[in-house]
C-alpha cells in the first residue's frame, strides 16, 4: 500500500523489489536494454498506482451463472500528458493499462536568451477540461518545466485536483515548489532522492532519463 | 534373455499412455473403515502415488511374461502403468567378465548377474512415491549406459518382469501381487530358437549352446522353485486370457478401493476445514489478499461480466496478472551490493540488488498460462515448468497427467505456482505434492491465483500447514457463497473465456 510522506504526495510502497529495481535503473553499469525494460516496469507501477485514485462507480453485472454482481465501473474520462522527450518514455506504461487512452504532449526548452523554461509546443485533446489527467515526467527536480506543463493545463480548464503528476523520482525540494503553484495536484512517485546538488540534478538520481531510455 | 529395456509404457510423461484416458470406473465399492486410520490432528495429503500398486512377473525365459505383462497393462487401462524389466539392472561387466561375455561364456541367467539390491531400491523409492531413476543397461558396452537413465515419478501401477522377477525376498515384500508365468521348458527352447534366430538373427548353434550351458541349468535350478512364491500362476500356451481376466478384475477392485481412498482423504480436508476456526486467514500472514482498490475491483467486476467481450476480458485478465505477479514479487530474494554508483556519479551504500535469476515458476495447465504474458513482461527469462492434472470427470479425483519441470528446481529460492482460480483446491494440493517430491521446500513456494474459495485456500492450509505464500486476487468466503450469490465462484471461467476454448 502506497504511503503519503507528505500531503498529495503518493510513494509507492518501499518494498525489496521496488529498492530493487531502482538500484538497477540507477546503476552506471546497466545497459540499456535493461535500462528501458525495469524503467518500464517502475512506470507500470506509477501508473496502477495512480489509476487508483481515480473515482469509480457502482456497476452491477450480470455473472456467466446468471447471478448479480455488485461491481464497481470507472468513471470518469482520462487522458495523459507527456512533456517530451523524457515524459514520452511513460506513454507506453500508461497506454498497457488504458488502451486506447489519449496522449496529449507539451514541449517545453531552456530558453537561450533568458535560460528560463519556455514552451514551444502543445497538443493536446479538445475536451481536456473535462478529463482526469496523467502528467508524465520521470524526474521532478526543481519542478521548473512541471510548473510550466501544469499551468497550460491549468489554463485550458483542467481541474487541479484532477491532475496526477507520475514521476519516477523526486526531491523534497521538487515538490515544494512544484507543490508552492499547485498544492492539489497530487504527486505519484517511488523514490524521494536526498536533494539537488549545484547543478540542480538529482541526488543520488539516475543520470538524465531521456539520454539513458532513448539514447547511450 | 531378452533385450527389451524398459517398455514403452515406463513413460516419460509425455507418452501417449499417459494422456490416455482411463476408462471410467462404473462401480464404487464401499470399502471398509479398517484401512483408514487418521490422525485428527495433523492432517495430511496424500497422493495416490505415494502407495503404487506393485505387480511382480516372473518365469522362464521364453514362457512368455512380457506378453502377459503388457496383457495386463492394456487391459486395467490406468494411464500411469509403467512396465519395468529387470534387464535393466544387469551388473556392469569388468574387462576380464566382458570377454567372457563375447565368447559367450559369461552366464547372464544365474541370479547373481543381475543387481537385484538396486532393483529393490528403485522399487522401494517408487512405492514411496519419490522420482526414481531407472538404469538403462547396454547390451554392447556390458556396462550402465552412463548419465542416462529413465526417471519415474507419479506411477500407479509398477509392474516388474524378468526371469527372476520372484526371486529375491527383498522385492518379494514389496509386491501387491506376484505372478508366475509357466511353461514346460521344450516350449521356451523353441520360442527362445525362434526368438533369437529370427529376429535377432543369431545362429542355431550358438543359441542350442547357450541354451545347454547356462539357460535351461539356470530355470530349474533357480527360476522353477520361484514359482512357490507366486499368488497366481498363468500358463503361457494357447488361451490364458481367462486366467489374464482374472487377474485384472482383482487389480481394478485395488485400484478402485486406491482411488476411493484417495478422494475420502480430499473430503476429509475439507470437512477440517469447514468444521470452522480449524484454520483462520487472519492467523496466516502468509496468505495474502491484494488490497480492494478501485482498480482491483473494476477489474474484477470486467472479469466476472458475463458480456464483457474477449478482448477486454483478455487485456483485464493480463492486467490483473501483472498485479498480482507484481504483488507476489515483493519478497524477491535480495542481497546487498556494498557501493553502486549511479549514473549521476554518486554512490549508494548496500544498495538493494534483486535476485531475479533465482525465481522460478510453474504453471497448472491450463488456467497458470494466463499468467504467461504477465510473466515474460515481469521476469523475461523466468524459467517455466508445466503441471498437467485433470479432474476425474465421474469422481473429481485429481490425476496428474504430465510433469515438465525446470532442471534443479529445488535450487531456487522462489518459485510461483500459477493457476487461475482456486475452486475446490484438489489439483492445487497435488501440484503442490509433486513439487515436494521434487524437493522443493514448501516456504519457497508461493501460490499465485486470481480467484479462490475460502474452501479451497483451508484445504490447502489444512495439508501443508502455513509456510505456503499465497498471493490471491480475491477470496471468495463460503457464507459469501451460500447468500450473496457468488456461485459464479465455484466455476472454472477465467481460463476458458481467456483462451475461447471450452
Amino acid at each position: 500500500m502506497s504511503t503519503e510522506p507528505y500531503k498529495n504526495v503518493s510513494l509507492l510502497p518501499q518494498t525489496n523489489q521496488l529498492v530493487g529495481l531502482y538500484s538497477i535503473i540507477r546503476d552506471k553499469g546497466t545497459a540499456r536494454p535493461d535500462f528501458i525494460f525495469y524503467s518500464d516496469r517502475i512506470i507500470r507501477l506509477l501508473v496502477e498506482e495512480g489509476l487508483n485514485h481515480l473515482p469509480v462507480e457502482k456497476k452491477d453485472v450480470l455473472t456467466h451463472t446468471g447471478e448479480n454482481f455488485d461491481g464497481v465501473g470507472f468513471l470518469g474520462k482520462i487522458c495523459g500528458v507527456s512533456i517530451v522527450r523524457a515524459g514520452e518514455s511513460m506513454e507506453q506504461g500508461l497506454r498497457d493499462c488504458c488502451r486506447s487512452v489519449r496522449i496529449g504532449k507539451i514541449l517545453i526548452q531552456r530558453d537561450e536568451e533568458t535560460a528560463l523554461p519556455k514552451l514551444f509546443y502543445e497538443k493536446l485533446p479538445e475536451d481536456i477540461a473535462d478529463r482526469y489527467v496523467f502528467l508524465l515526467d520521470p524526474m521532478l527536480a526543481t519542478g521548473g518545466s512541471a510548473i510550466m506543463a501544469t499551468d497550460v493545463l491549468i489554463k485550458r480548464g483542467v481541474k487541479p485536483e484532477r491532475i496526477f503528476f507520475l514521476n519516477l523520482i523526486c526531491s523534497k525540494e521538487g515538490i515544494d515548489n512544484y507543490h508552492a503553484a499547485f498544492p492539489e495536484v497530487r504527486i505519484v512517485t517511488g523514490a524521494l532522492d536526498k536533494g539537488l546538488n549545484e547543478q540542480k540534478y538529482l541526488v543520488p538520481g539516475l543520470g538524465d532519463f531521456g539520454d539513458r531510455y532513448y539514447c547511450i | 534373455m531378452s533385450s527389451t529395456a524398459v517398455e514403452e509404457y515406463l513413460s516419460p510423461p509425455s507418452s501417449p499412455n499417459r494422456t490416455n484416458h482411463q476408462k471410467k470406473r462404473k462401480t464404487r465399492r464401499s470399502s471398509g473403515n479398517s484401512m483408514m486410520s487418521y490422525d485428527r490432528r495433523n492432517p495430511k495429503y496424500v497422493p495416490p502415488w505415494t502407495t503404487p500398486y506393485i505387480i511382480g512377473v516372473g518365469g522362464p525365459s521364453g514362457s512368455g511374461k512380457t506378453s502377459v505383462a503388457s496383457k495386463i497393462v492394456s487391459m486395467i487401462n490406468v494411464p500411469w502403468t509403467v512396465l519395468i524389466s529387470l534387464d535393466n539392472f544387469y551388473k556392469p561387466l569388468t574387462a576380464e567378465e566382458s570377454e567372457r561375455a563375447f565368447k559367450s561364456e559369461y552366464d547372464f541367467d544365474e541370479p547373481a548377474a543381475i543387481d537385484l539390491d538396486l532393483a529393490y531400491k528403485c522399487i522401494s523409492s517408487l512405492k514411496e512415491g519419490k522420482k526414481t531413476d531407472i538404469p538403462i543397461y547396454s547390451f554392447v558396452n556390458h556396462n550402465r549406459v552412463p548419465g542416462k537413465t529413465i526417471p519415474i515419478y507419479g506411477a500407479s501401477v509398477v509392474i516388474l518382469e524378468g526371469i527372476y522377477g520372484l526371486y529375491d525376498e527383498k522385492l518379494l515384500n514389496l509386491m501387491d501381487i506376484k505372478i508366475y508365468v509357466d511353461a514346460d521348458l521344450d516350449v521356451c527352447l523353441a520360442r527362445r530358437l525362434s526368438r533369437d534366430i529370427v529376429s535377432r538373427g543369431r545362429d542355431l548353434h550358438g543359441c542350442i549352446d547357450q541354451w545347454e550351458r547356462f539357460v535351461k541349468p539356470n530355470a530349474v535350478k533357480y527360476v522353477k522353485p520361484t514359482m512357490k512364491n507366486a499368488d497366481a500362476i498363468i500358463p503361457s500356451m494357447g488361451e490364458n486370457t481367462i486366467a489374464v481376466t482374472l487377474l485384472v478384475d482383482h487389480i481394478k477392485s485395488r485400484l478402485d478401493l486406491k482411488s476411493e481412498k484417495h478422494i475420502m482423504e480430499l473430503n476429509r480436508l475439507c470437512e477440517i476445514s469447514s468444521g470452522h476456526k480449524y484454520i483462520t486467514f487472519a492467523s496466516n500472514p502468509k496468505v495474502i489478499e491484494l488490497e480492494q482498490t478501485h482498480q482491483v475491483k473494476a477489474i474484477l467486476t470486467m472479469i466476472v461480466d458475463k458480456d464483457c467481450d474477449r478482448d477486454s476480458f483478455v487485456f483485464f485478465v493480463d492486467r490483473f496478472a501483472m498485479i498480482l505477479l507484481s504483488k507476489a514479487l515483493d519478497n524477491v530474494p535480495v542481497h546487498k551490493q556494498e557501493s553502486l554508483t549511479t549514473a549521476s556519479n554518486y554512490h549508494i551504500q548496500n544498495a538493494l540488488r534483486c535476485n531475479f535469476d533465482r525465481i522460478t515458476s510453474v504453471s497448472l495447465i491450463r488456467s497458470g498460462d494466463c499468467f504467461m504474458k504477465s510473466v515474460r513482461k515481469t521476469i523475461p527469462n523466468i524459467t517455466i515448468g508445466k503441471l498437467l492434472i485433470q479432474s476425474d470427470s465421474l469422481t473429481g479425483e485429481p490425476q496428474l497427467h504430465g510433469e515438465f519441470l525446470p532442471k534443479d528446481i529445488a535450487k531456487f529460492q522462489n518459485l510461483l505456482v500459477l493457476q487461475g482460480q482456486v475452486i475446490t483446491g484438489t489439483s492445487t494440493l497435488m501440484a503442490i505434492q509433486v513439487l515436494l517430491d521434487y524437493g522443493v521446500k514448501l516456504e519457497h513456494m508461493t501460490l499465485v491465483v486470481f480467484l479462490a474459495t475460502e474452501i479451497g485456500l483451508k484445504r490447502i492450509i489444512n495439508a501443508f500447514g502455513n509456510k505456503i505464500a499465497i498471493i490471491v486476487g480475491k477470496i471468495i468466503m463460503n457464507q459469501d457463497m451460500k447468500e450473496s450469490h457468488m456461485k459464479w465462484a465455484s466455476s472454472r471461467f477465467i481460463d476458458t473465456k481467456y483462451f475461447g476454448c471450452k
